[in-house]
């Protein structure tokens, strides 16, 4: 049962001032606008507008809200206040600023920075399909996580987790800074079993605390995304999803192979941030910083040929099993 | 399944009644409730109410098959409640935490376990005697000989609690059973308005000889009547437990047999998120929108300068 999702204001609607260019993303709580305020300045505006909760039909300015949602939709909305309250008090180049908060059309908006570039999810693509050995070098990934736990040591500073740290919510400008996106309200989606609000989660990125109804999270949630991030940053490809790392974990070996590519000290780094138990990984951002950060000569441990042998007969196991599945799933078609 | 229920809270002489209780069930099984928010801190009565909402929570979402952990569900529910109270405080940034005590009884096919923290009680009786009572959390109740003493060289307050869901350790609960139940036990759940007056043999007495309908009223009416007007508030919920089709339905007896799988009933509303947004009215909104555009301005001012 498809439901229509609500129709995004159309261009050149004004709102509080500002005019509406075009829709630059939809996700589950709202929909984000390109918009120019008074002076002529570009912004970026978050409108709520939760899909499951609202209907709006193309040209209108007032959301639906069904009145057996609308606690729910209230509900959302203390968390999208929740994200602005936060935002609101850091100022810091890493971290999206919110420079103003309105009420209109029976909804609220946030008012943002506009950012131009790309998200390291871009970037990763790009240079994956070079099929380079590197997918970023080593230097640029420090530099560029070096800048990103600055922005997310201010955010835990402020009591507050991301809690969807991935590539394709670090967000690279045309002038080379990279800025954490997307917070809060977006990630709170509604579990289909009763009235509890639980965080969404991105596979390959969340911590395996964050399947867990009643689990705690803290910084080393968001330590456990960063880590995936920069081993996606180094495979091209995100790591397996924590469920299946739970069953059988093969990150140690993914890694293995990036030995003698990156130095072992950030292979290790990113081990310590993806331990499956949260109080083996780094604790606050700033006990990762520190190891991300520490000067002297990088030393890099090459496979021997046994490791290599043994690796390679993994891989020829496992493709064969998936051949194996792959032609009885064809035997199954045919009968 | 089949039992008889009644409940009732009373206000003592006190401004205001912080005491919660309540019941849900589904075909077959049955949680019963109840949390006394604490004085001394504030916003008691959101303390014993979320209790109550956060463990029927848990309870609609486990109890649709049956609970295979029956102790594991309760200890977590019971961590789940306090938890629920703590974030409640940390987003309303309390200078102290809203606390309550809880008790819940749990029953599954035909036998009970239950949980408590603090001081409200659970009694059981069968024919006429006790068969279990939960012990306090209070040094009183723990170490009837040894009282602990304080810096300043004077004796604890032996009523005092060492433990409950909202204060910033975590909880020491209790958990007991499964106790098998047979035809017409008795399971009592009571704040501490209703013990502090009444002795056990009290309270025994009544919950043995009459029906439930009938007991807790009179018992509740007792320690009213005996505390006078500085009564403590006085809350009581018990059950009597019957064996299916024995006899005749009496008057407020609840049988589950004819409900089917899936439903679940409760006389709690279930959550532990939803009273916190009840109050985002407009009001709210336009304080919220304008407390961030505050901080806003804030940090702008502080950026520039």
């Amino acid at each position: 049962m498809a439901k229509v999702k609500p129709a995004p204001l159309s261009p050149s609607t004004v709102i509080g001032g500002y005019r509406i260019i075009r829709k630059v993303a939809a996700g589950g709580f709202g929909v984000v606008y390109l918009a120019t305020d008074p002076e002529g300045q570009q912004v970026a505006i978050k409108e709520y507008l939760p899909a499951s909760l609202t209907a709006r039909a193309p040209g209108e300015l007032l959301p639906q809200v069904q009145p057996e949602k609308l606690s729910l939709y209230r509900l959302g909305l203390k968390s999208f206040f929740e994200e602005g309250r936060s935002l609101a008090q850091i100022s810091h180049p890493s971290v999206v600023s919110v420079l103003n908060f309105f009420r209109e059309n029976e909804t609220v908006y946030m008012v943002m920075n506009y950012l131009e570039g790309a998200s390291l999810q871009d970037f990763i693509i790009t240079a994956r399909d070079q099929k380079q050995q590197k997918v970023f070098r080593e230097s640029t990934i420090r530099s560029l996580y070096d800048e990103i736990l600055r922005g997310l040591r201010i955010v835990h500073q402020h009591k507050m987790l991301h809690l969807d740290i991935k590539p394709a919510n670090i967000f690279i400008t045309d002038d080379n800074r990279s800025v954490l996106i997307d917070f809060g309200a977006a990630r709170e989606v509604l579990s289909k079993e009763g009235n509890f609000i639980r965080p969404m989660y991105t596979p390959g990125f969340a911590a395996p605390e964050m399947y867990r109804r009643d689990a705690a999270m803290g910084p080393w949630t968001d330590i456990y995304a960063i880590g995936a991030c920069i081993y996606a940053c180094m495979q091209g490809y995100p790591p397996n999803e924590a469920p299946q790392r739970l069953e059988k974990d093969r990150i140690a070996i993914a890694l293995a192979r990036l030995r003698g590519i990156y130095s072992d000290n950030l292979i290790e780094v990113v081990e310590w941030c993806m331990a499956l138990d949260p109080l083996s990984r780094p604790q606050s951002v700033f006990a990762l910083q520190k190891e991300l950060s520490r000067e002297g000569e990088r030393r890099y441990t090459k496979l021997t040929v046994t490791e290599k042998v043994r690796m390679q007969f993994d891989t020829m196991v496992a493709d064969t099993k998936k051949s194996v599945k792959s032609v009885s799933g064809m035997g199954g078609k045919l009968k | 399944m089949k039992f008889s229920v009644f409940q009732i809270s009373r206000k003592g002489g006190r401004g205001s009644n912080e005491d919660r209780m309540g019941y849900c069930y589904t075909r077959n099984s049955a949680l019963f409730l109840l949390a006394d928010g604490m004085g001394g801190h504030p916003e008691g009565e959101v303390a014993a109410q979320m209790a109550l909402q956060v463990m029927t929570a848990k309870f609609q979402q486990e109890a649709k098959t049956d609970i295979e952990d029956v102790r594991g569900f309760l200890s977590s529910a019971v961590l789940m409640a306090h938890r629920q109270i703590l974030s409640y405080a940390a987003e309303k940034a309390m200078l102290d935490t809203p606390r309550t005590t809880v008790v819940a009884a749990l029953i599954q096919g035909d036998s009970v376990s239950w949980v408590h923290c603090g001081d409200s009680r659970l009694y059981m009786v069968r024919d006429g005697e006790m068969l279990a009572r939960t012990r306090d959390h209070s040094y009183m109740e723990q170490r009837q000989n040894e009282i602990p003493v304080m810096k300043s060289g004077e004796p604890v307050n032996r009523n005092i609690l060492f433990t409950c869901l909202g204060s910033p350790a975590n909880p020491v609960f209790d958990i007991a059973g499964p106790v098998n139940l047979q035809q017409g036990d008795k399971i009592l759940l009571c704040s501490d308005g209703l013990w502090s007056t009444l002795s056990d043999v009290e309270i025994i007495y009544d919950l043995g000889l009459k029906p439930v309908a009938q007991a807790v009223p009179d018992l509740v009416e007792k320690a009213l009547d005996k505390a006078g007007d500085g009564s403590d508030n006085v809350t009581v919920i018990a059950m009597e437990w019957e064996t299916p089709d024995a006899y005749a339905p009496t008057h407020g007896t609840v049988s589950t047999d004819s409900i089917n799988d899936g439903v679940f009933a409760s006389t709690v509303q279930a959550g532990g998120l939803d009273t916190l947004v009840d109050d985002l009215d407009d009001e709210a909104i336009e304080r919220s929108i304008a407390e961030i555009n505050e901080a806003i301005r804030r940090t702008a001012a502080r950026r520039n300068s």
